[in-house]
């Protein structure tokens, strides 16, 4: 992979937006998001420091679109090409994940390829590790090896670009102005930012090592009371599942527009009481802890069945959000410790 | 837009039967020939409204018109219950597994349904009956909440009785003065020695309920987990996997099922809610 450097950002992403709408992290009081890039508005790109607190999925799944209309069916809708600046690894991970979902399988999600295969993707290494970060339990450690178009390294003087994909190689063959060579001396200060923070990561999260898998500490709570106590402080406000980079569930609605009928494709959450009830009033997770408890099997255990992964990427965005203070973290502490617990027990007994 | 699995096919209901007091049979003839396999089932939009997942009670031999029993219980099929003929309507699929009728053949097939259960078993033996000598036996035992709540009231009282190479026999949870049929739970009229054991599959199509205890009763009666086919009613949306209404464990209803195997899902919380 060939590595240049450069000194400042905007020249680099302005030539980026020339050929494509951009987006790029800005801060917003201690939270980054996304905007639409605008040279004129701005001196200097800022580097974000860690994962914006909204997910990346709007880009590819949007929380409402038109998904079918009548009675004449839609046309293909035409994508402009985009790009994305800012991305973090766990970013880049989750979409790996929504890609599973949406491409695989006998039904592809049309609308969710178009985007997709329209989006040009620069990542870059965290600078530091977030208040709620624990990206390193699913194999996160601050920074992409692949899976996007270019990375970004911050280092003192400058940046150092990383191509990922051919689109991203292009890109720099075809600008040999904006970049210079990257030393190896560079390369070592990349690297060393990159071991710290890498080391950040592990001491933040030393205390959540556990004794089993997650997918066996899950699977062996099935009734555990850990569900339905977390459910007490839950409000079910659903804000977990939006601001959840990976999940993915949605629903299709009818509606009229003035001249067409249209079928609407929108972002659901399963911690919603009427999400799996059907029209005879069954409904199988009626209970709110049910419904804590299945999310966290969806993720930790079904997913990882089907699609040999697991469904989180340890992001903490469902931390920072979370109106009730449900920890995920400690949800999973809690459940490891009473797994703990239970050996114990039965080791005793067994004596 | 080509494979766009959202976009209905458009379809027109062209006649609406009424099956008994809560429950209607539509016969739709969609725009395009649609095949389908028994047991599969398909969304059906009400445009502007909304859509709902029905498995077709018609023979999938029949590729020009397919019929649907609905009852009334949400919204989506109550507005349908309001609609005349020539309503507009979508249909997108078919989706899932359906009934695995290769695996059926050489065995008795006993089938066992109740109330509105009926729909998608209706389709299923109809299929039975185009190959009827690919079996070993078909045995029916249906029930419903009174005689008025049976739905093909002409077929259940009429020739199905008759058929060669099919053992049919339907209860009503409450009788009145006309019945000539048994009285009681359809569990009422099972028995062991209804079919081969060893050498059957069954297939179990109703409310929840009724099909939990069905269940149960099958399983003290030592038919293995894997020969008891369910069909399950879950929420479902997209049909295609993806949406997660329907899941149950790591399946989704939509698209391993609607028809799973008792040992493929009993060890999940919940299944008969
Ligand atoms: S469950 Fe929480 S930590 Fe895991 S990916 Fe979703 S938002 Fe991030
Ligand atoms: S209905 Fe959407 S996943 Fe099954």
């Amino acid at each position: 992979m060939e590595t240049v450097f450069i000194s400042k950002l905007k020249p680099f992403l302005e030539e980026i937006s020339k050929k494509s709408d951009l987006y790029i992290p800005v801060k917003k009081a201690e939270h980054w998001t996304f905007n639409r890039y605008n040279p004129d508005e701005i001196d200097e790109v800022e580097f974000n420091s860690i994962r914006t607190c909204l997910p990346v999925k709007e880009f590819s799944f949007p929380p409402r679109e038109l998904a079918a209309a009548f009675p004449e069916p839609l046309e293909a809708k035409q994508i402009k090409p985009f790009a994305v600046f800012g991305l973090k690894e766990c970013d880049l991970h989750s979409i790996e994940i929504l890609d599973k979902v949406f491409y695989e399988g006998e039904f592809q999600d049309p609308f969710y390829i178009a985007r997709r295969e329209k989006m040009f993707i620069i990542s870059g290494d965290c600078t530091q590790a977030g208040q709620s970060c624990f990206c390193n339990l699913f194999g996160g450690k601050g920074f992409a090896d692949l899976g996007f178009d270019l990375n970004v390294s911050k280092i003192k003087d400058g940046f150092i670009i990383t191509e990922g994909s051919q689109k991203g190689k292009r890109f720099i063959g075809d600008n040999p102005d904006l970049f210079a060579d990257a030393p190896d001396t560079l390369l070592a200060q990349r690297d060393e930012n990159r071991a710290r923070v890498k080391k950040e990561l592990e001491e933040k999260n030393a205390d959540l090592k556990f004794t089993s898998k997650i997918s066996e500490i899950i699977q062996g709570s099935q009734d555990s009371d850990v569900f339905d106590i977390e459910a007490q402080n839950c409000i079910e406000c659903q804000a977990c599942t939006r601001v959840c980079p990976t999940c993915h569930c949605f629903y299709l609605y009818d509606t009229k527009k003035p001249d067409y009928f249209a079928k609407m494709k929108m972002w659901d959450s399963c911690m919603r009481m009427a999400y799996a009830g059907v029209a005879g009033g069954a409904n199988p997770r009626k209970v709110l802890g049910d419904r804590i408890k299945h999310r966290l099997l969806h993720k930790f255990v079904y997913f990882l069945e089907r699609y040999g992964i697991d469904m989180c990427v340890g992001c903490g965005r469902c931390v920072d959000a979370d109106a009730g203070g449900i920890d995920i973290r400690e949800v999973l502490k809690k459940l490891d410790e009473e797994k703990k617990q239970k050996k114990t027990n039965q080791a005793e007994i067994a004596k | 837009m080509k494979n766009n699995p959202y976009q209905p096919l458009n379809a027109e209901i062209v006649d609406i039967i009424d099956e008994s007091a809560l429950i209607k049979t539509f016969v739709v003839t969609p725009d395009e020939t649609f095949r389908f396999r028994t047991g599969q089932f398909v969304e059906l939009t009400l445009p502007g409204e909304g859509e709902a997942p029905f498995t077709p009670s018609s023979s999938p031999a029949d590729t020009e018109k397919m019929e649907f029993t609905i009852m009334k219980a949400g919204s989506v099929t109550s507005l349908l219950h309001n609609c005349d003929k020539g309503q507009k309507v979508g249909i997108r699929g078919p989706f899932g597994n359906g009934y695995p009728l290769d695996d059926f053949a050489g065995k008795d097939v006993y089938i066992v349904g109740g109330g509105v259960g009926l729909a998608p078993i209706r389709s299923l033996f109809l299929s039975l009956l185009d190959r009827i000598k690919d079996f070993n036996s078909v045995v029916c035992r249906f029930g419903a909440k009174t005689p008025k709540d049976f739905i093909y009231k002409d077929s259940l009282f009429g020739p199905w009785q008759k058929l060669d190479g099919v053992d049919m026999k339907l209860t009503a949870d409450e009788a009145d003065s006309n019945w000539e049929y048994n009285v009681g739970l359809v569990t009422n009229i099972l028995s062991e020695d209804d079919v081969d054991i060893k050498n059957a599959v069954v297939v179990v199509c109703g409310p929840p309920i009724m099909m939990k205890f069905v269940t149960f009763q099958l399983v003290e009666f030592g038919f293995p987990d894997s020969a008891i086919y369910l069909s399950m009613e879950k929420n479902m949306s997209c049909g295609i996997g993806k949406c997660g209404h329907c899941m149950i464990g790591k399946y989704y209803v939509c698209k391993d099922g609607p028809v799973f195997t008792y040992d493929q899902i009993k060890a999940y919380p919940n299944i008969w809610d």
